[in-house]
């Protein structure tokens, strides 16, 4: 029974195979966990009604991301009674093909934001975003006034339609074309405000009764 | 989850647990060599730190033991060995559907008794204002604030005085609530801005605050614009929300002078999203029944 103890003492004493095969058994969760749903995720399709970014909403979405919104907003309410009931519906992955990164998150100071298209009008979006304890006054949350001084940049949003597109965004060449018409005059504050009141919102599913 | 990726994940929770499980089972028959000094003969810092022997203690192998009697039983009845549902079926969908099943029947008794009471009894129960207060609070406060007492930065109306644009009455207010309501004040800017302090100054008289009876004089005339929407006399219109100027009751702003000159000017339009997606009418009677009880007296909500 003392030659079984050599196989201990050999990876005991030698720091480098210990570290080997404790790299070997943890990777097996991650091979397991991690592996298929990384390939499956490119079989999911868009839910019914769910689109592509407008140019005006995909320029929102990279301020929102470029702002951190995300370090206090998620956009994912969980299959939990308490949170559909504040929400709306769980969210499902088909929901956020477009989103890239995707906005889910397990971290919230401020709440959900996945269904909060339309709950408020553009007006309380703008003052809010300007200044939010002018319409909420016990809120923590930072106000963004320069995002009403600043224009966004048409060439950069083409560029990035483009990318998608090339990744496999549905996306046509017309789409691209009309984005800089689309674009014009607009700030991100406009931006950031009409991607907040797309979030959850699909026209094409509504209709249903 | 199915074919090739279950395997995987099946193959890899076999590996993983049948490599710990032969650990678990044969480390412990494993005979270590001890030397005469009772260690091991490991040595650390120059002999300062010596590896001794001991069993590992009862406690320590019973609850590794019924840690993979907890890992395989769960495996069995759970998802989360591949593609197998798992013995009860469970899944986190199913588990929310029955948790609203259940919510829904501890509510259904008192939504029930709700449906049954007026609006003025509704108003005087104090479990019916206590869950409409929350329901405030979550959807309405953001733009009502938490008083219901509106955000004049908003165009917001106050809820608990006795002016209403689109009418007061029960029915009014539950389809300003499920519907939405859009009102449109066009910008006038085009009078110039002389006339348009002359009618602000007119608007302001209409409720008896502070103003230059010359301006207001001048003003007067011109007010046959605004009657189309405000009516005559200021007293508004319901059909079309257009709010009364003739109450000290106001929207945008306090009463000052500036903001209704910007108002004219530049026009303004509140906006009042539908809820009917996010609330049903038993949420909105009770949130009504809150609306009520706070405002007392100065409501002029009736009927049904």
């Amino acid at each position: 029974m003392a030659k079984g103890y050599r196989y201990f003492e050999a990876i005991e004493k030698h720091a480098g195979k210990l570290g080997i095969f404790t790299a070997i058994m943890v990777s097996i969760g991650g091979l397991a966990e991690i592996t298929p749903l990384f390939v499956e995720a490119h079989a999911i399709t868009a839910a019914e009604g769910v689109k592509p970014y407008d140019p005006l909403r995909l320029a929102g979405k990279d301020i929102y991301v470029r702002e951190g919104c995300y370090l206090c907003h998620t956009q994912m309410i969980r299959s939990l009674r308490a949170e559909t009931q504040r929400y709306g519906d769980y969210s499902v992955s088909s929901e956020s093909v477009y989103d890239r990164p995707h906005q889910w998150g397990s971290k919230r100071t401020g709440p959900d934001l996945a269904r909060v298209g339309g709950k408020y009008s553009d007006d309380w979006q703008r003052l809010h975003l300007m200044d939010p304890r002018a319409v909420v006054g016990e809120s923590n949350m930072p106000g963004y006034p320069w995002l009403a001084d600043e224009p966004v940049d048409a060439a950069d949003i083409v560029a990035r339609m483009r990318t998608l597109k090339r990744l496999g965004d549905p996306y046509t060449d017309a789409d691209i074309a009309a984005a800089p018409e689309a674009l014009d005059g607009r700030t991100a504050m406009d931006a950031l405000v009409a991607y907040l009141q797309g979030l959850g919102v699909r026209p094409d599913a509504e209709a249903a009764p | 989850m199915n074919g090739f990726w279950s395997l995987w994940v099946m193959g890899l929770v076999v590996l993983n647990a049948g490599i710990t499980f032969f650990l678990f089972v044969w480390a412990q028959k494993v005979e270590i060599p001890v030397l005469p000094d009772g260690t091991t003969g490991h040595v650390w810092a120059h002999g300062v730190l010596r590896e001794g022997l001991r069993r590992l203690p009862r406690w320590w192998v019973f609850a590794s033991a019924s840690f993979f009697v907890w890992g395989v039983g769960y495996l069995l009845l759970f998802p989360g060995f591949g593609g197998f549902k798992g013995l009860l079926g469970w899944s986190s969908h199913a588990q929310h559907a029955a948790d609203v099943a259940v919510n829904e029947a501890n509510i259904a008794e008192l939504k029930a008794r709700f449906a049954k009471m007026s609006p003025e009894d509704l108003a005087a129960n104090p479990v019916a204002i206590r869950i409409g207060e929350r329901l405030f609070i979550d959807n309405c406060a953001a733009c009502h604030q938490r008083d219901a007492r509106g955000n004049p930065l908003l165009g917001a109306p106050n809820l608990v005085d006795a002016s209403w644009h689109w009418g007061g009455d029960t029915a009014s207010i539950t389809t300003s609530i499920l519907e939405g309501r859009q009102g449109l004040m066009p910008p006038l800017g085009s009078l110039g801005a002389d006339t348009v302090t002359d009618l602000a100054h007119y608007v302001l008289s209409l409720s008896g605050a502070p103003h230059d009876p010359a301006r207001a004089a001048a003003g007067e005339p011109q007010f046959a614009l605004c009657s189309a929407c405000h009516g005559p006399t200021g007293e508004g219109n319901p059909v079309l929300g257009a709010p009364s100027l003739v109450d000290s009751s106001w929207t945008w702003g306090k009463g000052d002078l500036a903001m209704i000159e910007h108002v004219i000017t530049d026009g303004v339009s509140g906006v009042m999203p539908a809820w009917k997606g996010r609330l049903g009418t038993d949420e909105t009677r009770v949130i009504i029944a809150w609306l009520r009880s706070q405002a007392g007296d100065r409501l002029a909500m009736t009927g049904r």
